[in-house]
């Protein structure tokens, strides 16, 4: 497999101007000012298939098209690095490693929109990611890539790191965009979308940044080597954060359509100390949980996932072994979504803690006959009829916990205890 | 104008182009319960409770953010609607304390109504319920109630779109999110207590209205604010014939939805206080009960007999009130010079928003009716004070106490030969009369008032007077020697002999009241 994302993390000077150029780095960005118009650039993207990488899978040439080129206000391209996803940190491998590519990515990205303005949006947690970005957008400053007539393009981009304040929520677009103005973080009624009513109001696209760090290489070795490699409906290589009781955890660049469980028993090394595999959440804790039994067949890809019944999501891998308590787990992450509600709107404000102080109460052994029917219940209540994703994020890994392990929390309930531990 | 089909549960309507279906149902007479949605702010759609059922979107979608398009099937009573609705109304009530008892918004609760309407299931929440900060002073008139809130923002939103002021915002995240002032902050600005009235639950209370009485025992009476001459359209309710408060009535062509603090409590100081229950006048020793006819007639005689004459009629007479003092004033003392009180002052922006520069809430009307000259009212006091009149027939204003150069004038008045006071209480201005004639108050009359703008709006009474008052109209008619049963009948007379109320009658007034402009067209 090629690694395109990962291609330069090695290299101790992975992330200096220097080491990206020697690389090869920002050629793909005088190849989009010199040979492309941001028509041919949308047009390219398309055809290479690369989809948002945040979570949703749409598709980034789509979006880009969405911007309208007639609107008179300011237009404006965020790269969402507020990683916030439990279970997810590859984004922050890149920030870390490969600052110049999200950089660049971005640049293409507001050049393809005929942007001016862009802005990195990252999570206020990752205090070194940010200081690296920084000296990394200084120096494709101080280079001529960015501020006004980049490259004697006559294109004028500025690039502006904005860190958050350590909300979840933030991650969510129209969250992060109120955020970005000033605002508390909260997401934003769709319609209209961002990309007509974006940031302050303007057009704007958001992109993550495992999708903006795309781009270069993408532009460099064209759309169609990058189409080349994956299924039909998911191109390229994505990148999986796996953690939990997993032999080699860690950040794995694999091209999509790859087996999920040679990935997790060959790349990753199988399960750790020798016990057998319970379960695992593939894309982060707000995608539905499988059984171990259910991952043969699965391949990684959007399809492939969403067939399972759970999402590609983020590409979080979460490994549980036979040691996990699933009732545990289910009101640990009942617990990080009660947490991080925003508090917006009714469902998700009042149903998350209602959920998380059921499972609480389960796996302290104050469970009672109806708990499981009445958390399916709140759940199927949020899902679905929220301002933002999130309530779906929320509702999903409750219901599909209960449902993939129900006879673990019908012995909590029966036992009066925790039956695990 | 583009008009848009749309079907609503089956039945096709016709709206406007770029209204929402929450827009559309409701001018077609459905009501799609709703909580944080108001016609005059922003759209929040946090509250869910207006979630409806749209063909071929799969998901359900807030009514109140969906603009109806040509051709879209909306189903506001489907399954999927039904369980949408009572699944909020559950994750609304699970926090909620369920204090209705001790709630002064039980009867007008958006929560009970609609937990009648689209829950009525028994509580399936058994956990420990969250807290939150209660009875918080927000401001002089607002009180906060955490636990009973929502999270609506209506009240942060109209702070941040109606007043400009800022005050409120939402903090905390998740079950902990309250409303809450922004460091440093009162909430004082002079509408503060329409939050209250557009809080759909018990959270913001009005700190003089609560615990006085429960709601469902107020009378309410379609009124007109007498604090000012915007006219704000108003509800009157009382209790045991008291008034217990103000609630704006939405009229768009005058308030809105609004009514400011000044206007919702100018009845205390209009109305409270103890009442005078006969007419007296001034013998040895002070004043003396006598009945009507005895006061009546020392009125009439004492000021024919005392020229020049100064008649002032209170800003809050009503136009009826004016049409026969006028003619009542020329009749007995021709060269009398009659001025309706008024006098203005600095308005801040967020005053102007709704309120005008006066506390005489007719006094156009008074001056249609043939009170009153450009001059005002100043240069008549002046004269009083300079002694250049004789005698003065003062109704419902408190002169003294209202002049900045009360001394003097309290001194000039009681030189007079002949002084008459109407009011409703033993005033300084009364104690100093010769004939005190006990009348009535706004809220005890009929009557119209004609505002700044020139729109006639209606008066009703909301009490009763205390027996031994007499109504304003009523005196001045029995003056005048002239016979009416009601004030509607005076005003017939009035609008034949008034050119710009030519043609206008209480039933063409209506509800909201009537422009003159649009009548002369």
């Amino acid at each position: 497999m090629e690694k395109i994302l990962l291609r330069n993390i090695d290299a101790p000077d992975s992330h200096t101007l220097a080491g990206h150029r020697s690389r090869g780095g920002y050629r793909a960005l005088e190849k989009v000012l010199r040979e492309m118009t941001p028509e041919k650039l949308i047009d390219e993207v398309k055809a290479s298939g690369l989809r948002g990488r945040g979570g949703a899978g749409f598709p980034t040439g789509m979006k880009w098209g969405f911007v309208p080129k007639d609107n008179p206000k300011p237009k404006y391209v965020v790269c969402n690095a507020d990683e916030s996803e439990p279970g997810t940190f590859k984004d922050r491998l890149l920030i870390e490693k490969d600052p110049h590519a999200i950089v660049e990515g971005t640049i293409i990205a507001a050049y393809a929109i005929r942007s001016h303005t862009a802005f990195i949006y990252i999570r206020g947690e990752m205090f070194y990611g940010a200081q690296v970005l920084e000296r990394a957008i200084d120096e494709a400053a101080a280079a001529g890539y960015l501020g006004k007539n980049i490259l004697g393009s006559g294109y004028d981009i500025d690039l502006i790191l904005h860190r958050g304040a350590g909300a979840y929520i933030c991650g969510e677009e129209t969250g992060l965009l109120s955020s970005l103005e000033g605002g508390k973080g909260w997401p934003k009624l769709k319609p209209p979308f961002p990309a007509t009513h974006g940031l302050f109001g303007s057009p704007t696209v958001v992109n993550n940044v495992e999708t903006l760090a795309a781009l270069p290489w993408i532009i460099e070795q064209g759309a169609a080597r990058y189409a080349a490699i994956g299924t039909e409906k998911s191109k390229g290589t994505k990148l999986f954060s796996v953690s939990g009781h997993i032999k080699k955890p860690g950040v794995y660049e694999v091209d999509m359509g790859y087996p999920f469980k040679k990935f997790l028993e060959e790349d990753c090394g199988g399960v750790a100390n020798g016990r057998k595999l319970k379960g695992v959440i593939p894309g982060g804790a707000s995608m539905p949980v499988l059984r171990a039994e259910e991952l043969d067949g699965i391949t990684m890809d959007y399809e492939s996932f969403q067939a399972a019944g759970t999402l590609l999501g983020s590409g979080g891998v979460i490994v549980m072994d036979e040691s996990t308590c699933m009732v545990r787990a289910a009101w640990n992450i009942a617990r990080f979504f009660a947490h991080e509600s925003c508090g917006q709107c009714s469902p998700c404000r009042e149903g998350c803690h209602w959920m998380e102080k059921i499972f609480n109460r389960i796996e302290h052994g104050a469970g009672r006959a109806g708990d499981l029917e009445m958390i399916l219940s709140i759940s199927g209540n949020i899902g679905g009829n929220t301002i933002c994703p999130f309530g779906d994020a929320a509702s999903w890994p409750a219901a599909a916990f209960i449902k993939k392990f129900r006879s673990e929390f019908d012995e909590h309930i029966a036992a009066g205890k925790c039956t695990i531990h | 104008m583009d008009p848009v089909k749309i079907t609503l549960d089956g039945k096709e309507i016709t709206t406007e182009k770029g209204k929402t279906v929450i827009q559309a149902a409701a001018d077609a007479g459905i009501d799609i319960p709703h909580y944080c949605y108001h016609p005059k702010l922003t759209i929040a759609g946090n509250c869910r409770m207006c979630l409806v059922e749209i063909e071929k979107m799969p998901k359900l979608q807030i009514a109140c953010n969906t603009q109806a398009t040509e051709g879209m099937a909306v189903k506001t009573q489907s399954p999927k609607v039904l369980e949408a609705r009572r699944a909020v109304m559950e994750f609304l009530l699970i926090n909620h304390p369920l204090d209705c008892p001790i709630c002064d918004q039980a009867g007008e609760c958006w929560l009970q109504d609609y937990y009648m309407k689209h829950d009525l299931t028994p509580s399936r929440f058994d956990e420990r319920k969250e807290h939150e900060r209660k009875r918080e002073i927000f401001g002089p008139y607002v009180v906060f109630d955490g636990e009973r809130c929502i999270k609506c923002t209506r009240c942060v939103r109209f702070f941040q779109e109606v007043t400009h002021t800022d005050e409120l915002t939402v903090v905390n995240r998740g079950d902990h999110s309250t409303i809450a002032l922004f460091p440093g902050q009162t909430l004082d600005n002079p509408l503060s207590v329409n939050v209250v009235d557009i809080c759909p639950v018990g959270a913001l209370t009005d700190r003089d209205f609560r615990f006085k009485v429960r709601v469902w025992y107020l009378k309410k009476t379609p009124s007109i604010c007498p604090g000012c001459s915007t006219g704000c359209n108003i509800s009157v309710e009382t209790y045991q014939n008291r008034i217990a408060r103000f609630k704006p009535r939405v009229n768009e062509a005058v308030n809105s939805h609004w009514l400011c603090d000044e206007g919702r409590y100018v009845f205390h100081s209009l109305t409270e206080g103890e009442r005078l229950t006969s007419p007296m006048i001034r013998q040895e020793g002070g004043l003396v009960p006598v009945d009507w006819d005895t006061a009546l007639q020392a009125v009439a005689a004492g000021l024919a007999a005392n020229a020049p004459a100064a008649a002032i009629l209170s800003g809050r007479s009503t136009n009826e009130e004016a049409f026969l003092f006028g003619r009542m004033m020329k009749k007995i003392s021709p060269e009398a010079k009659q001025e309706v009180f008024y006098r203005e002052r600095e308005l801040t922006e967020v005053e102007k928003v709704l309120m005008s520069p006066d506390r005489s809430p007719n006094f156009r009307g008074a001056r249609h009716m043939g009170v009153g000259s450009e001059a005002g009212v100043e240069p008549l006091l002046q004269a009083i004070i300079e002694g250049r009149l004789r005698s003065a027939y003062i109704v419902g204003e408190d002169l003294v106490s209202l002049s900045e150069d009360g001394e003097n004038l309290k001194s000039a008045l009681g030189k007079l030969s002949f002084l008459v006071v109407q009011d409703i209480r033993m005033t300084p201005t009364a104690a100093l009369a010769h004939v005190v004639l006990p009348a009535t108050h706004f809220g005890e009359k009929a009557g119209t008032y004609t505002n700044r703008r020139g729109r006639v709006q209606k008066l009703e009474a909301a009490i009763v007077p205390p027996a031994g008052a007499l109504q304003d109209w009523e005196i001045f008619s029995r003056l005048l020697g002239e016979s009416y049963a009601a004030p509607e009948e005076i005003f017939a007379v009035a609008a034949r002999e008034v050119p710009a109320y030519a043609g206008l009658d209480y039933e063409k007034i209506g509800a909201l009241g009537a422009d003159l402009e649009a009548q002369k067209q």
